[in-house]
């Protein structure tokens, strides 16, 4: 196991890097629910939250807005980093929702919630990829594509490649491809201050140690020369899992991008037919548990409602969130999304602790 | 030898000065936030921007007050914590650099992408044609091959002023270094002479890219440009290439400042909103030739779709840091300028001393190999004082600088115009190096040569010294028509130390030297 005294070096040094990472606009949401509380006056229970970014669109939708205050809640959302979040004071907040579970575990521990930590909903991290990369993988055994614009990412093979230092001149059909050339890597955020990076050490880590998740020091020092790999391959790194993803769209940055299922969902929802995207999923990913924790009553009463409530639930299917318990509802029916997350192992995310350090020891 | 780092550390002195007496003409960003107006610290490459941002304040309300800063004064001036109440949000073309430098990167929050624009390369098209280039398959490595048989030159911005120069700096090195991945100090080091070889070619330099451009079209003899695609793209007669074998993009992400007001980030959220919606992305791209993020629309007419490789950004600052040094103190032309120094009998005092300690300042700015002379006036030229920065011993060489400028004495007339007929004359011919003049006067020309006298002389130049630009500095109660004359006949700029401070101005000049 770590010592109590890195991992304590761990979390400082997260907690001095990251501040509050992004601060998207959660507020509009207050911003909107005033205004249907005026219009309607049947709001009445405020409740404030801390959310991670990439839900932030979810709880701007005037109809999430409208469904909660049914309900009677006004909900005052401001994001933050997940990771960053346990650098915030969080008193006088009703929830915390990061965009994952090990920073949850770590914030219910301090501000002693007990009892199981409601998950509303969930999404795995996916890898886009432009086309012609996409085509390339799959013509050299790194990858398979199910339809034009999904398919499978082959983690292992994946790894061995990052591991050898494979350019894309040395994989067959690259050639006729201009933009593809030096090494092959996929972009994520930066692991330190940001969810998405990190869970792609996450995935990466466990499919390097065996297929067994990092818990201590031993796997620590075992995945570290190739996650460093990954990350330094890279170059400066974003922060925001928002940037990387834009960036993509735009048609500029690196062609393979880490991102979260529910950006491309939301994308493909607001009626956005991206041409040249294929989503691989990786064979072995991780999820992204996006996990409440309620620091009083109201917040608890909000998460039920959030897992529990009929159109919440599909709203959040909407944004591209898969709601806990039933996979049916998930029904982009899309030829870029799977409906089912058949063939996708799900590793298991270390904890917050041991995910820090290797963040700062891939970093270098 | 780190040299840049104390530059940097100057620079960041210098910054909080430079907001105000910018000569872009700026307005003092002011101290207190106003409800609706966000006071926005951005890339001089966002002027651009007004009509766009004129739009939004229709739909929003929101009024943007930018202050131009080149990325690394704006990096520094986050790191050192003094953008805190003077600014509600950053937008630089990328957040690449700020993000290795930690105290900077803490004080930045939402970054969110606008717009992009990569580097490229701007051609004048008959050079085009004369290389025989077809613009959709040319590569950095044909690009230095024309520059190395001396079939093509080129001006670019300054890559420790501007943000432009700075990515275009990575773009070339990325590419020539043959690097597979982000760029380490091995790299850098294995590439140096191949890069050297390919700064040979650059003829111009520039702190802005405005006045690049407009130095451009007056020497009519430099071929080609390295900029933001965007900035090419609005200078008539340049087939712009991206280079095939990759380019560094501008993103453009606007932040929030860490410890602004909720009503504040709010404001952020809404313009950050505003600016992705459909129509807006439409405006952007055809107004300013910068890439939409919206899928839904499409790159204005023009720019070409076709992808490039994205040449990773150095992950670490001393990678990048160590780049910089380099160029300037190694890769790039040295500079040799003349600085003509008003000591006449109306600098005594308070404006003498300020002008000795802008002096002594400006010399932890000096590059190696640069060739500085000091030509004091009054009268008549006082002295003629030339110094080297020797890579050996640099600072033998910055401290002679510091020892003249202490023994500066102020009396007699002013002598502007006889003055810098001798620094031309000084300077002769000399092709290997940026060569300009500096011009400070707190007066009026009292006696020598006349205005016109000197309009005569200068036109009766060869053409190699007529491109030698003036940078008159308006100082005291000196004359703007008369400054701004010299600075129009010569190709030069006016900088403008009557609203700001002399330590300002000289810093800005830098950029142009």
């Amino acid at each position: 196991m770590l010592s109590s005294a890195s991992t304590l070096r761990g979390v400082k040094r997260i907690a001095g890097i990251v501040l509050a990472v992004l601060l998207i606009g959660g507020v509009v949401a207050a911003v909107v629910a005033g205004r249907y509380d005026e219009d309607k006056g049947t709001a009445t229970k405020t409740v404030r939250m801390v959310i991670g970014s990439e839900k932030a669109e979810y709880f701007a939708d005037p109809e999430v807005v409208k469904a909660l205050a049914a309900k009677g809640y006004t909900v005052k959302a401001e994001t933050s980093g997940s990771w960053a979040m346990e650098g915030l004071d969080l008193k006088g907040y009703d929830l915390a929702f990061p965009s994952s579970q090990a920073p949850a575990v770590e914030l219910a521990h301090r501000y002693k919630v007990h009892g199981t930590l409601p998950r509303p909903f969930y999404s795995p991290l996916v890898v886009v990829a432009h086309r012609s990369a996409a085509e390339v993988l799959a013509a050299n055994g790194l990858a398979t594509l199910d339809t034009e614009h999904r398919g499978t990412l082959k983690m292992a093979a994946y790894l061995d490649a990052a591991r050898h230092d494979r350019t894309w001149q040395q994989l067959k059909g690259a050639g006729k491809y201009g933009e593809l050339s030096g090494t092959v890597f996929i972009s994520s955020t930066d692991p330190e201050s940001s969810n998405s990076g990190a869970l792609y050490l996450a995935a990466a880590s466990y499919v390097a140690n065996g297929g067994r998740v990092v818990a201590d020091k031993a796997g620590l020092g075992r995945t570290e020369p190739l996650l460093q790999k990954l990350v330094t391959v890279q170059g400066a790194q974003q922060s925001s899992s928002d940037a990387v993803f834009r960036d993509f769209v735009s048609g500029a940055g690196n062609p393979l991008v880490w991102v979260y299922e529910s950006q491309v969902a939301s994308l493909l929802a607001g009626g956005q037919q991206p041409g040249d995207l294929v989503v691989l999923y990786p064979d072995t990913t991780v999820n992204s548990d996006h996990t409440v924790v309620p620091m009083t009553d109201n917040g608890k009463a909000l998460a039920e409602l959030l897992s529990t409530d009929a159109q919440l639930r599909k709203l959040a299917v909407r944004h591209g969130f898969r709601p806990q318990g039933a996979a049916t509802e998930f029904a982009s029916a899309t030829t870029y999304l799977k409906q089912e997350l058949t063939g996708v192992r799900q590793a298991p995310v270390p904890t917050s602790a041991v995910l820090h350090e290797m963040a700062r020891r891939a970093r270098g | 030898m780190i040299r840049t780092r104390r530059h940097l550390a100057l620079v960041a002195a210098a910054a909080a000065l430079l907001t105000a007496c910018s000569s872009t003409g700026k307005p003092d960003p002011g101290t207190s936030p106003e409800p609706g107006t966000l006071r926005v610290l951005a890339s001089s490459e966002l002027a651009d921007m007004a009509p766009v941002l004129d739009q939004v304040r229709k739909d929003t309300g929101i009024t943007v007050r930018p202050t131009y800063m080149g990325t690394l004064d704006a990096v520094n001036l986050l790191a050192s914590g003094k953008a805190a109440g003077t600014y509600d949000a950053v937008w630089l073309s990328s957040d690449d650099y700020l993000r290795l430098r930690p105290t900077a990167a803490k004080k930045v929050v939402s970054e969110t992408s606008i717009m992009s624009s990569p580097v490229a390369i701007g051609v004048r098209s008959a050079t085009v044609q004369a290389l025989g280039w077809t613009p959709a398959d040319v590569t950095w490595s044909q690009v230095e091959q024309a520059v190395q048989d001396g079939k093509l030159t080129y001006g670019m911005t300054d890559p420790a002023r501007s943000n432009s120069g700075f990515s275009t700096l990575v773009s070339v090195a990325s590419a020539l270094s043959g690097a597979q991945s982000a760029l380490t100090e091995a790299d850098v080091t294995q590439a140096t002479p191949r890069l050297k070889e390919f700064f040979k070619g650059q003829q111009l330099t520039s702190g802005s890219s405005g006045w690049l451009a407009t130095a451009y079209r007056r020497r009519g003899d430099v071929d080609a440009l390295l900029n933001y695609e965007s900035v090419l793209k609005g200078i008539p007669d340049l087939t712009v290439i991206r280079p095939k074998d990759g380019v560094v993009t501008a993103d453009y992400p606007l932040s929030s400042l860490a410890g602004t007001p909720a009503s504040t980030r709010e404001d952020v959220r809404r313009l950050t909103e505003a600016l992705r919606t459909p129509k807006i992305q439409r405006e952007i791209t055809a107004r300013t030739h910068r890439r939409p993020v919206v899928p839904s629309v499409p790159p204005a007419t023009g720019l070409d779709t076709t992808r490039r490789r994205e040449l990773p950004f150095p992950g670490s600052l001393s990678v990048a840091d160590g780049l910089l040094d380099s160029y300037e103190n190694d890769l790039r032309r040295p500079s040799r300028t003349v600085y003509v120094l008003d000591t006449s009998g109306s600098m005594r005092g308070d404006r003498l001393d300020r002008l000795k300690k802008a002096l002594t300042d400006l010399t932890g700015d000096f590059r190696d190999r640069e060739e500085v002379t000091l030509m004091p006036f009054g009268s008549v030229v006082k002295s003629v004082r030339t110094h080297v920065v020797e890579p050996a011993d640099p600072k033998a060489g910055l401290a002679a600088i510091r020892n003249d400028t202490r023994h500066l004495s102020a009396d007699g007339d002013t002598a502007i115009y006889t003055s810098l007929e001798k620094a031309y004359e000084h300077l002769g011919t000399d092709r290997d190096t940026f060569t300009s003049i500096v011009l400070m006067t707190d007066g009026e020309n009292t006696t020598g040569a006349k205005a016109g006298e000197f309009d005569a002389f200068y036109r009766s130049l060869g053409s190699y010294q007529r491109e030698i630009p003036v940078f008159p500095i308006l100082f005291g109660d000196s004359d703007r028509t008369e400054l701004a004359h010299i600075a129009d006949l010569t190709g030069g700029r006016l900088f403008d130390a009557q609203h700001g401070s002399l330590d300002g101005a000289f810093e800005e000049i830098r950029g142009y030297q």
